[in-house]
């Protein structure tokens, strides 16, 4: 078993995700909100916690 | 979707009260958001709170509600009910079936009318339906506004999730009229899987949801991927001839035949006895959802005839047998249309008036594995009141965006928003030592990204390989018992049209065992732990970006030498999205 680099040595990547689909999100609750926020303002789920 | 361009200046004054609507063809209701932050649906001053959407005018007195619908027998003509379904619509494109028993629609300067007689004069108005429209929710605006003690100036409003953006528009033109701003539409699915999550103990929990909206002249279905709090519809399906209505034909043809029997006339001829035959038949039907029989009577039926008979709920089940197989095709059909099995569904909403029926509740349990939760009074005792899910979801809505400007929930519910790349296969994992087609979902397909999920792995030791795959769901058959031919419970296989019969059956025992096993089907990566302790855990994260870089880390649970890796796009996600 060979790992990913010397760098990180027992990791090694195999594959890639299968393209994904392109769906609607229902504009509704308090997860969605969170969301909308989360996206309009360009944050991720760690910059926007710790707002 | 709800981004009607029509911008009411916003008020932006912060006495905004925002309550929830649920508008429906044959009842209406309101809900809003009590001091103590419970969900309350509000009784209108006739005490109810399903609310018919009916108006009545006898010589321009206008009557709403219960009152109204009374109206039906000695006043139809001027009685306007069941006009949900034409706001926004073309004359040519709508069904006036449900309106022959009142006033009929009409067409006007290419617009859909009632001709009523609305004021105290003699002579019939044309009255547009966006104006019958605007004085049905004035009443309920009304009624709201009473109940809580201020005025009401705005709502989300719950509706099917076939309502074009033209009908919206023209809800909204309604609305405006009376000074009542539409905040938002919510689908009626939605708002019912709403008012079940905002009690639910885990309102995160990744799960498939379905639907089912049973109303009184029609009946809407919906397979709804919840991921994380966000629901995602998979899809929908729609009967606009089944609903209380089809079942409220049974007992009115079963009591009028038995009157027919005895009095030698066939009260269904006769406009009147048909109008009072309907409304006894409805609530007698409603009777028979809550005890085991009901008692029909009506006063002068036909021919100044009193008439009086029982039901019991056997011989009505059996009498609806058929129709009760319709609600369960309309379910069966839509999880076909998501591309999915029974076994996939984790809950079963059941929403809508007809849904307390317990005889519809229980056949559409019956077609569930018991690790599907049916919510309906007849199958849960802690299921809620169905008919007031669509106005509860509503008014929940209605409470998390009051304070916005309605500039911001438009931009907020924007298609740039809310199409979102979703995962196509659901992501899990497999560890050295198990049979090598074991595969434990961590993130289920149908997730919208950015999305992360934690899980940990329990009973681990020495070293360990952890491998992060792509899984595909697949339903193994295995025969149990080699007797009768098969498929007669067959959930969704061959039982198309006509074959109700085959419902009578539904007793027997199932003649194969059918499950739901997870196959890995592509490697994503690997990554190895050295040396672990006796039943150690190690807890792994997946992390996908919106970009789709998936980003791994793992450490065991109270040790150290945690690590992380990632994985990077596939190159056909980067044709940028949003």
């Amino acid at each position: 078993w060979k790992g990913h680099s010397d760098a990180n040595p027992n990791f090694r990547t195999l594959g890639k995700l299968s393209p994904p689909v392109m769906r609607k999100i229902e504009p509704f609750g308090a997860q969605f909100l969170a969301y909308a926020r989360r996206k309009r303002h360009g944050r991720t789920f760690s910059e926007d916690d710790r707002i | 979707m709800s981004d009607e361009s029509n911008g009411v200046p916003a008020t932006g004054t912060p006495e905004h009260y925002a309550i929830g609507i649920a508008f429906g063809n044959s009842y209406s209701s309101i809900a809003h958001i009590s001091g103590e932050g419970k969900v309350e649906v509000i009784a209108n001053e006739e005490g109810d709170r399903q609310i018919p959407s009916v108006l009545s005018y006898i010589e321009g007195e206008e009557h709403h509600g219960t009152q109204a619908k009374a109206q039906l027998v000695r006043n139809s003509k001027n009685t306007v009910a069941s006009f949900r379904d034409y706001v926004g619509k073309d004359y040519k494109s709508i069904d006036p079936t449900p309106c022959h028993a009142s006033a009929h629609p009409i067409e006007s300067d290419g617009q859909i009318h009632f001709s009523i007689k609305d004021t105290e004069s003699e002579t019939e108005n044309k009255v547009s339906v966006l104006e019958i429209t605007a004085r049905h929710l004035r009443r309920l605006k009304n009624s709201a506004s009473d109940f809580v003690g201020k005025p009401v100036t705005a709502a989300v409003v719950a509706v099917p999730t076939d309502v074009s953006d033209e009908q919206k528009a023209a809800l909204s033109k309604a609305a405006e009229s009376i000074q009542l701003e539409i905040l938002q539409f919510i689908p009626e699915p939605i708002a019912a899987l709403l008012a079940y999550d905002s009690r639910s103990s885990n309102p995160t929990a990744d799960k498939n949801v379905l639907v089912a909206d049973f109303g009184g002249n029609r009946s809407d279905v919906a397979v709804i991927a919840s991921r994380g709090g966000m629901y995602s519809i998979l899809a929908t399906a729609h009967d606009y001839e089944l609903g209380g209505a089809q079942l409220d034909q049974i007992l009115v043809d079963h009591f009028a035949k038995e009157f027919e029997k005895k009095h030698k006339s066939d009260p269904r001829k006769n406009e009147r006895s048909l109008a009072k035959l309907r409304l006894e038949a409805e609530a007698v039907k409603k009777a028979l959802s809550l005890s085991a029989s009901a008692t029909f009577s009506v006063e002068s039926l036909a021919d100044g005839v009193d008439f009086r008979s029982t039901i019991n709920r056997t011989r009505y089940d059996i009498l609806a047998l058929k129709t009760f197989a319709r609600f369960t095709r309309l379910v069966e059909e839509v999880i076909k249309k998501a591309g999915l099995d029974v076994l996939d569904i984790d809950e079963v909403i059941l929403s809508g008036g007809t849904s307390h029926t317990p005889k519809i509740a229980k056949n559409i349990e019956a077609i569930f594995p018991e690790s599907t939760q049916v919510l309906a009074p007849a199958t849960t005792t802690t299921a809620l009141h169905p008919s007031e899910l669509s106005a509860r979801g509503a008014a929940l809505q209605a409470s998390l965006i009051q304070e916005f400007e309605k500039s911001d929930i438009d931009q907020s519910t924007h298609e740039m928003l809310t199409v979102t790349p979703h995962l196509a296969a659901a992501i899990g994992y497999q560890v050295s030592g198990q049979s090598a087609d074991a595969f434990t979902v961590i993130v289920p397909a149908e997730t919208a990204v950015p999305a992360r999920r934690t899980q940990v792995i329990g009973g681990l030791q020495g070293d360990v390989l952890v491998r992060i795959a792509e899984g595909e769901r697949e339903i193994k058959v295995t025969q149990a018992a080699p007797k009768a031919k098969p498929e007669t419970n067959g959930s969704k296989e061959g039982d198309d049209d006509d074959d109700d019969d085959s419902d009578i059956d539904e007793d027997d025992e199932p003649e194969e065992i059918r499950e739901k096993v997870w196959k890995p089907k592509q490697a994503l990566a690997e990554f190895v732990f050295r040396g672990l302790p006796k039943g150690s855990k190690v807890e792994v994260t997946v992390n996908i970006d919106a970009e789709q870089v998936v980003s791994i880390t793992a450490r065991p649970v109270g040790g150290k030498g945690g690590l992380r890796g990632e994985i990077k796009a596939a190159e056909s996600a980067q044709n940028g999205s949003a």
